[in-house]
């Protein structure tokens, strides 16, 4: 978030008595990524009375409150006063962190990574070239327990997400689905195709923040060999700048 | 003087609060007691902090055991609540001897229950909470033989005359009912299901087996979404009303994960959340349409009601010397000196 651009206009829409989902509307998704992650910031320095946080993805905001002592209304003016703010003083400048994640790409670490090659119509390498060969934007910490979303790498076609989710899929999986990549931190179910593991810890429920990332932060993926796993397994991801 | 909780029997029970409500903007859900109103009333009732850690019982029979004196209360779905073999009430402050053996048996007509601890329990926290979280792997899940310390004793309270009921506070209790009417307001995204919307109003769920602290799962007549675009993944908050298969309407409870790439119907008020914590599997549920200003003033006509609770209760400790600190006994100045 080194760029400090105008916000673009937004929506407000109710999301119950204890949330707003603010959208912004632009044609510009960069600008609107970057609109709503400024905000999101904004409200939690801004800090307000009842008002929990917010969580930024790609175009939209949810804002959380506790409807017992303030309300959608008073939230709905204190958006609107964070992006007047913003308007007038851009958002503060972050630089971003780098981080560098080893991946081991097939067989029993990325069990879909020949179903996707099939599927673009490329070979295996060609796969593996493809998504260690761009630095991914972190767009938004998601679903499950901090997962750093991203733009997924430039294949031809969008990856189709699996029929049948799995029941489990395990820590430090790297995976992609639609035009996104991710990397789980955490053993969850999920219908993304894992096509490789990172032996790398990513999520330490021990520590404060979980992950090490932010959105923003860039994020690029280097192949290692399997036997190279054990001598990673256990270290943390952490920024190489 | 501290002691602790041995649990006999666990059930399905965990350590629990108000919820992580910094969570989310790190890609947590909230979790926490899922019925809210009960859990607040326990604390309340136990003369705690609204957030103090308690315990949440889920459907199975429960048993533990105290080292020390305690006050302890039990609020949520109804239930046979013994002490050392009495009966005793729930939504009440209850006296606990050392030794003594407290059970919960038989929750029926709902699903949850809360038991807070005067003084509260030790739990580790994360993020300020120490509510439970599935997909990390974080939080107190109560097991045979689990002890937890707790913090503060309460020297026994009984009124001296056939053991009757000392307490009598008041309070409301919550309707609990196999057919539970929800309150839901307009969803941000209600106008992708065009006119189906109003199948949500006019059909009766059945609550599906398969529901839990994350989300339930309700069949029935469903809407469908009109539109087929793809959606990117946005917050989606407690409550959202989610048409993700043509088997089951989705309704997200506390813990559901915080960023999903489904159209929200409808969103459950936060009273109602509270409601659906409680329904049961085979439960029916229908919907009602109500409006943001209209929930905020029932959820704000709730918590008025426990702050008067919270007061009556502060009233009868302070007389009864609950709470103080130990230490000698304030002395008033001799007169004249």
């Amino acid at each position: 978030m080194a760029a400090t651009p105008k916000p673009t206009p937004v929506e407000i829409f109710e999301s119950g008595d204890s949330a707003l989902r603010v959208v912004a509307s632009s044609a510009d998704t960069e600008a609107n990524w970057s609109t709503v992650h400024s905000l999101a910031q904004w409200l939690e320095t801004a800090g307000a009375d009842g008002v929990h946080g917010a969580v930024p993805t790609y175009d939209s905001l949810l804002v959380e409150f506790d409807p017992g002592v303030t309300s959608a209304r008073q939230v709905r003016a204190f958006v609107l006063l964070g992006l007047r703010q913003l308007e007038h003083v851009g958002a503060p400048a972050r630089t971003a962190r780098e981080f560098s994640v080893p991946v081991v790409y097939g067989g029993e670490y990325g069990p879909d990574l020949e179903r996707v090659a099939e599927h673009q119509q490329l070979s295996v390498e060609e796969i593996i070239a493809l998504h260690t060969a761009k630095s991914y934007v972190i767009r938004c910490l998601g679903a499950p327990a901090g997962s750093p979303m991203m733009d997924g790498p430039d294949f031809p076609l969008p990856v189709p997400r699996l029929k049948d989710p799995r029941l489990s899929v395990p820590a430090g999986a790297v995976a992609v689905a639609g035009r996104q990549a991710v990397i789980a931190p955490a053993v969850a179910p999920g219908g993304w195709c894992v096509i490789g593991q990172t032996p790398l810890t990513v999520l330490d429920a021990a520590s404060e923040p979980l992950v090490p990332y932010l959105p923003g932060d860039l994020l690029t993926f280097r192949q290692i060999q399997p036997e190279e796993f054990a001598d990673y397994a256990g270290r943390k991801l952490e920024a190489a700048r | 003087m501290s002691g602790s909780l041995i649990i006999q029997q666990p059930g399905n029970s965990v350590v629990t609060d108000m919820g992580r409500f910094r969570g989310p903007r790190f890609g947590l859900p909230v979790n926490g007691a899922l019925d809210q109103f009960s859990a607040r009333a326990a604390n309340i009732l136990a003369a705690n902090a609204d957030n103090a850690p308690l315990l949440e019982i889920t459907a199975l029979d429960f048993r533990m055991q105290a080292t020390t004196d305690l006050l302890i209360a039990v609020t949520g779905a109804p239930l046979t609540l013994t002490v050392g073999g009495r009966e005793c009430p729930q939504w009440e402050p209850v006296s606990v001897r050392a030794g003594e053996t407290v059970a919960v048996r038989r929750i029926t007509g709902g699903l949850r229950s809360y038991l807070a601890v005067h003084g509260s329990v030790e739990a580790p926290e994360l993020l300020g909470s120490c509510a439970p979280d599935t997909v990390i792997g974080f939080g107190l899940r109560l097991s045979e033989g689990t002890e937890l310390k707790t913090c503060r004793s309460v020297g026994p309270i009984r009124q001296p005359y056939f053991d009757l009921p000392l307490f009598r506070l008041g309070l409301t209790r919550p309707e609990f009912s196999s057919r539970a009417v929800i309150d839901v307001t307009d969803g941000p995204d209600v106008d992708e299901f065009g006119e189906t919307a109003e199948l949500l109003f006019n059909t009766e769920y059945t609550v599906s087996a398969r529901s839990n602290h994350i989300g339930l799962r309700l069949g029935g007549v469903l809407p469908e979404r009109q539109s087929t675009a793809e959606v990117l993944s946005r917050g989606v908050p407690m409550g959202a009303i989610e048409v993700p298969s043509r088997e089951e309407l989705l309704v997200l409870h506390r813990g559901r994960g915080v960023t999903a790439g489904y159209p929200v119907l409808a969103v459950v008020t936060s009273r109602s959340l509270d409601t659906l914590a409680q329904a049961r599997p085979g439960h029916a549920i229908t919907f009602r349409k109500t409006t943001v200003p209209e929930a905020t003033a029932k959820h704000r006509a709730a918590i008025r009601e426990l702050e008067n609770l919270r007061s009556r209760v502060s009233t009868i400790f302070a007389l009864l010397g609950i709470g103080k600190e130990p230490g000698w006994p304030e002395l008033v100045p001799a007169a004249g000196s």
